[in-house]
């Protein structure tokens, strides 16, 4: 009998997790380590390991073959191109002290596309294969250019019947035409909601006014598209962060139970920020903090708020095929399902890359909306965006679980070849993890409930857990 | 119940597969008939007469409009026909043979030991269906007739690209030298259902009455895995594999991980069945720890899991959405327990000759 290779990683409980290449897990103790290690695996040890999928006697053979299936589903797929962020203005009628995106000011010129970017961008989409095309509008503010929009919907419209459209705005300055764009069944909202009203005055509008012309227009979208059309994010600054219980009840009070806690960006503007370096450690203690806050909150409510990240990682600990969230998979390959471009009409493969490449760090462009994309050019960022050879990564019990994020790589470090463990995006990840199997081995009726929701499962106990001694 | 079996007259000497074709309740053209088509002359309350080709036949006990585009196959020497394929119902199964090489605990169709070659009619049966259905093959042991059975799937999926099949067999009979066959059927149209009961070779073998089968269908369902096979996973719940069912759910997640759904399945009481169901029902209302359990654990490895034939109100409320109403309109019944029960719309009930003590201790919603 043949044991995959095992990866482990000490609780702070006193037992280990352990993982194999598939995303196969169990708990742990350190004398099965010490067995494992010295190659003196009991027949008990050699029963829990193959039980738990861990082994095969013959290349081929039936556990042989569910291994592989199992390693396979754990990488994600190349797809078809369905999925583009336009961004048609960089002009914004906001000055937020963070923005992530370098906005030009509302008045400036030469910051829209022109038409021969707009009529590139339709031919971009005409040559889509469909028939599911999601077109993501980003700015700057979207809405200053709804004529735009309105272009680009109806032509996507018109080649694809089943096209679904997210326009990212502030919603602050809203007529009966921005209404009427978003008013349409397919059609959604996602907005930025910076927790209770002093944090998003502070962060975002810096007049109560306005904050107050915002809330009211939340309110709005709520009531005339419906609280499933409408998303919003909470961006946090770690150093001043909104009061939890305003932020969850601002949301639930607007019908959303998915808050996604966004650290301010080392990107665009934000970068320009001091940068503290034990942001990262202050991060993830606060991040950790507001997932206990959640686990209590939603015990005393009944009502089941989730962080959606954690949620995320969580679904990704236990499953595969969790790949929906670009920012954490593996392989994370360029240009394969989704490619954003600028209001100059160049090709970025994220919106953190437009954003490096605005700031003059690297020039991360991928290609023009009229030329197409430059694939040499994709080749290099693929041939880093991948952790199954990582020479830190082979060796962490996380690696099937995890991502690869070669642009914040860059933007923070300006190169890639790094020690992994040093790096924001692999000390942001090591602590979901570590979160993610705290909470998950939790006994407590709390926890549990709340796991058993944000998994997708009736309810949650021992058994969801293999323990091996 | 609808009757599947139907009494006739006919001048016809040999067996024939027939379309009918009433039109009542069309309101359109008429549409093109074929020469299997028969067309509905004089009805009266006990008999519709119908003709097509040189044939006469006249069917008894039928309402002429709830038969237009069923296909019959005739016995004329016995004077019936079975309705192959009911033209309104998504629930038409093709019996491949009765044969079958194992002998389960509570099978519901009890094999028999000779076979007759129904597959050339059946390909009739299938090109004369309706648009955009599913087919069920079943037995017996379809595969123990598996060159047969793969070259008429491989026609039929071939001549009627808007029909998919589920095929229920015991993967006992594939080998890697099937994975060439499997390879030119569409398998994307092909539902392969598969029981497993344990995880346990001991009693998944004790079940089905055959040493050696657990490591058979784990071979088996391992090269419909290699062959990209859609695989639907049954296990009926029952008194001796209840205890191991949370093991079995463990073995799905890391030993079959590649099964499109597991149906975790009610005992149905009929054949084998009703002859050994007091040693085989097992209370899913007062033991449903192990079920909750097992099905907790597959959700979460993200296996498609669901309860099938389980009544919702012997469900805990958070288990209920993973239980879609399962049995087939023409087998279903309710008790006199669920009259105004909220729940009755999305439940899918009881099996028509399930015992009127149904064995639930805990039933009704409270």
């Amino acid at each position: 009998m043949t044991v995959w290779p095992l990866k482990f990683r000490d609780l702070p409980n006193g037992t280990l997790l352990f993982s194999d290449d598939a995303g196969g897990f169990f708990l742990g103790s350190g004398e099965f380590l010490g067995r494992y290690a010295r190659d003196a695996l009991s027949p008990d040890d050699l029963r829990f390991l193959r039980g738990n999928g861990h082994t095969f006697e013959r290349e081929g053979d039936p556990d042989w073959t569910s291994f592989a299936y199992r390693w396979a589903g754990r990488q994600s797929k190349q797809q078809e191109l369905s999925y583009l962020i336009l961004v048609p203005t960089l002009r914004c009628n906001l000055t937020c002290g963070y923005c992530q995106v370098s906005r030009a000011p509302e008045a400036a010129r030469g910051f829209d596309w022109s038409n021969e970017t707009l009529n590139a961008s339709l031919d971009f989409i005409g040559n889509l294969k469909g028939p599911d095309i999601k077109i993501e509008f980003q700015g700057g503010e979207p809405l200053l250019r709804v004529d735009l929009l309105e272009q680009i919907r109806a032509f996507t419209r018109s080649k694809f019947p089943r096209s679904q459209f997210v326009v990212c705005t502030n919603l602050q300055r809203m007529g009966e035409v921005e209404w009427a764009f978003l008013d349409q069944p397919d059609t959604f909202v996602s907005t930025s909601l910076d927790g209770n009203h002093e944090t998003h005055t502070r962060q975002r509008t810096g007049d109560g006014l306005a904050t107050d012309t915002f809330f009211g227009n939340m309110a709005e979208a709520v009531r005339r598209l419906g609280p499933g059309k409408v998303s919003a994010l909470p961006t946090i600054d770690v150093e001043r962060p909104p009061d939890f219980e305003d932020l969850v009840e601002n949301f639930e009070h607007y019908g959303i139970q998915s808050i996604y806690l966004r650290p301010i960006n080392h990107q665009g503007f934000a970068r320009r920020r001091k940068n503290e370096p034990n942001a990262i450690a202050r991060w993830n203690a606060l991040h950790s903090d507001f997932v206990d806050f959640l686990i209590i909150r939603n015990h005393r409510t009944g009502r089941y708020v989730e962080e959606y990240y954690f949620s995320q990682c969580l679904r990704r600990f236990l499953r595969s095929g969790t790949d929906d969230h670009v920012d954490l998979r593996n392989p994370n390959f360029s240009a394969s399902d989704y490619i954003v471009v600028d209001h100059d009409g160049q090709l970025y493969p994220t919106d953190e890359a437009r954003m490096l490449s605005r700031i003059g760090r690297v020039d991360l462009s991928i290609g023009t909306v009229a030329s197409g994309v430059d694939q040499k050019k994709v080749q290099l960022l693929n041939s880093a965006s991948i952790n199954n050879f990582d020479a830190d990564c082979i060796h962490c019990v996380y690696q099937p679980f995890c991502g690869t994020d070669v642009v914040d790589d860059l933007s923070r470090d300006g190169h890639i070849d790094l020690i992994r463990s040093e790096t924001w995006f692999c000390r942001r990840h090591i602590s979901l993890f570590d979160k993610v199997v705290e909470v998950m081995t939790r006994r407590d009726d709390a926890a549990r409930q709340s796991v058993a929701k944000w998994a997708g499962v009736p309810s949650w106990g021992d058994h969801m857990v293999p323990v091996h001694a | 119940m609808i009757p599947l079996r139907l009494k006739i007259e006919t001048d016809a000497i040999d067996p024939y597969v027939v379309r009918l074709r009433s039109f009542e309740g069309v309101a359109h053209d008429t549409p093109t008939l074929s020469s299997f088509d028969a067309v509905l002359g004089n009805a009266t309350g006990e008999s519709a007469d119908f003709s097509g080709g040189e044939r006469t036949l006249r069917v008894f006990g039928i309402d002429a409009s709830d038969v237009n585009g069923d296909v019959l196959f005739v016995v004329p020497r016995r004077g019936t026909a079975h309705r192959l394929i009911r033209a309104n119902s998504r629930h038409n199964t093709l019996l491949v043979t009765e044969r079958c090489d194992q002998l389960c605990l509570m099978c519901s169709q009890p094999p028999k030991k000779q076979h007759v070659d129904m597959l050339p009619y059946f390909e009739t049966a299938v090109l004369l269906s309706p648009e955009n259905t599913t087919i069920g093959l079943s037995g017996g042991e379809p595969t123990l007739f598996k060159s047969e059975l793969l070259e008429f799937l491989r026609r039929m999926l071939a001549a009627r690209p808007d029909i998919d099949f589920h095929v229920l067999t015991n993967a006992q009979h594939f080998d890697r030298d099937d994975l060439a066959k499997l390879g030119e059927l569409d398998l994307n149209r092909v539902l392969w259902g598969v029981p497993v009961y344990s995880s346990d070779p001991y009693v998944h073998d004790g079940i089905v009455a055959k040493p050696g089968a657990f490591d058979k269908v784990r071979e088996g369902l391992s090269i419909l895995c290699q062959a990209g096979a859609k695989i639907e996973l049954r296990t009926v719940l029952m008194k001796p594999n209840a205890a191991g069912l949370a093991d079995l759910a463990g073995f799905v997640t890391t030993s079959l991980p590649f099964v499109d759904k597991w149906a975790i399945m009610q005992l149905e009481n009929i054949g084998y069945g009703r002859q050994n169901w007091d040693s085989l029902f097992f209370d899913s209302s007062r033991g449903f720890d192990t079920v909750g359990k097992a099905l907790d654990l597959a959700i979460s490895r993200g296996i498609n899991a669901m309860l099938y034939n389980f009544p919702l109100c012997t469900l805990p409320p958070n288990y209920r959405p993973f239980a879609p109403s399962t049995i087939s309109d023409w087998k279903r019944t309710y008790v006199s327990e669920c009259a105004g029960c909220g729940l009755l719309d999305d439940c899918g009930g009881f099996f028509e000759w399930h015992p009127k003590a149904h064995g639930y201790e805990r039933f009704g919603v409270t």
